[in-house]
């Protein structure tokens, strides 16, 4: 086993162990989770199976392969992402919104409406 | 939420603000003198508005953080809502509209030709000092908006608009930030509400134009666009 194969293994056994610590619950995430670190595991013992893979598919290099895979599953997180923070912001704005309703000020009073 | 019943409001004009300088207090005052009814929404400006318009009757809102100019426009509807009014016009705060243009701009609603009035500077007679830029950029956004909803419009992003009961009902702002302009165009479609475009005067003075939208600010008003269709 070479020096990089110890590497990436140790980070996807550390990667590995947070999540299932984390997703203890949520099944299908975890049954996901796992086909993909068998995937990684596989892919990092025997290199070759990427190049084989790629080749079948038309891609010089396994190397290669994994970068288009990763900039797909970039693209996808980004949009997850994006969708996570519309969420939030929504939230947020309505707690925003509930108290300037709350502690609108009239006309006719003095007081600030709030500080 | 306090209750505000002790006078009658028939129209109510609502006005989005962040940091604004003195120019919010002339607005306010001018509006005043013409007998609307007043509602300000601070969206979270540091410092607060609230010592500007002291001294003013309107009514006062104010988000606790910065929120953006769609929020603070649908808040202001929000407590517009509880007033009660025949009608509601939106009115930016940075000078940049004219008092004078608001009769013309609310005649379709009080003729019952229209539930949403929006004001347009390029239907106006008289030549506004419109920047090439602004233009231009205006030209796409209104393009943008037609893609989009199949109306096409003479002014993509006015603020200056009116909004019958109907209307106000109906038209919720989920957009927090510029791209709420384009979000009313979509709910007026999706309500199938009967909209005109009036002719309104835009003042571009120096002030005005520091605080308006920079050609940047397009493109980040396109991309809420693509995924407010995205998420919806």
């Amino acid at each position: 086993m070479s020096g990089i194969q110890l590497l990436l293994l140790t980070g996807v056994a550390f990667i590995c162990l947070y999540f299932v610590i984390q997703l203890k619950k949520k099944l299908l995430d975890l049954v996901l989770l796992l086909a993909l670190i068998a995937v990684a595991v596989l892919f990092i013992l025997w290199p070759d199976i990427t190049t084989k893979l790629a080749q079948k598919l038309g891609v010089k290099r396994g190397a290669d392969l994994i970068f288009y895979i990763s900039i797909l599953i970039f693209w996808f997180v980004v949009l997850k992402l994006y969708a996570r923070i519309r969420q939030l912001e929504k939230s947020f704005t309505q707690i925003i919104r509930e108290d300037a309703l709350k502690k609108a000020s009239g006309p006719s009073s003095n007081e600030p409406a709030s500080k | 939420m306090p209750e505000f019943n002790h006078t009658v409001h028939k129209k109510v004009v609502v006005i989005p603000a962040y940091n604004e300088s003195s120019v919010l207090t002339s607005v306010v005052k001018s509006l005043l003198e013409k007998g609307y009814s007043i509602v300000i929404v601070d969206d979270g400006s540091n410092p607060p508005l609230y010592s500007q318009i002291q001294n003013l009757p309107v009514y006062f809102l104010r988000h606790r953080a910065n929120l953006g100019q769609g929020a603070a426009l649908q808040t202001g509807f929000d407590f517009a809502k509880k007033l009660n009014p025949d009608l509601v016009i939106s009115f930016d705060a940075d000078g940049q509209h004219d008092v004078s243009c608001i009769p013309s701009l609310i005649d379709p609603l009080l003729n019952d030709e229209a539930d949403v009035v929006l004001g347009s500077r390029f239907l106006s007679a008289e030549k506004t000092n419109i920047p090439f830029i602004k233009k231009i950029l205006l030209q796409i956004a209104r393009g943008v908006n037609y893609l989009f909803t199949g109306l096409l419009l003479s002014d993509a992003h006015n603020g200056l608009r009116a909004f019958n009961r109907v209307a106000l009902q109906k038209i919720t702002i989920t957009e927090n930030r510029m791209a709420h302009a384009s979000e009313i165009i979509f709910e007026i479609k999706k309500h199938g509400l009967r909209y005109k475009e009036m002719p309104v005067l835009i003042v571009y003075t120096d002030y005005s134009k520091k605080k308006g939208q920079s050609s940047w600010d397009s493109i980040k008003i396109l991309f809420d666009l693509i995924l407010h269709k995205l998420f919806k």
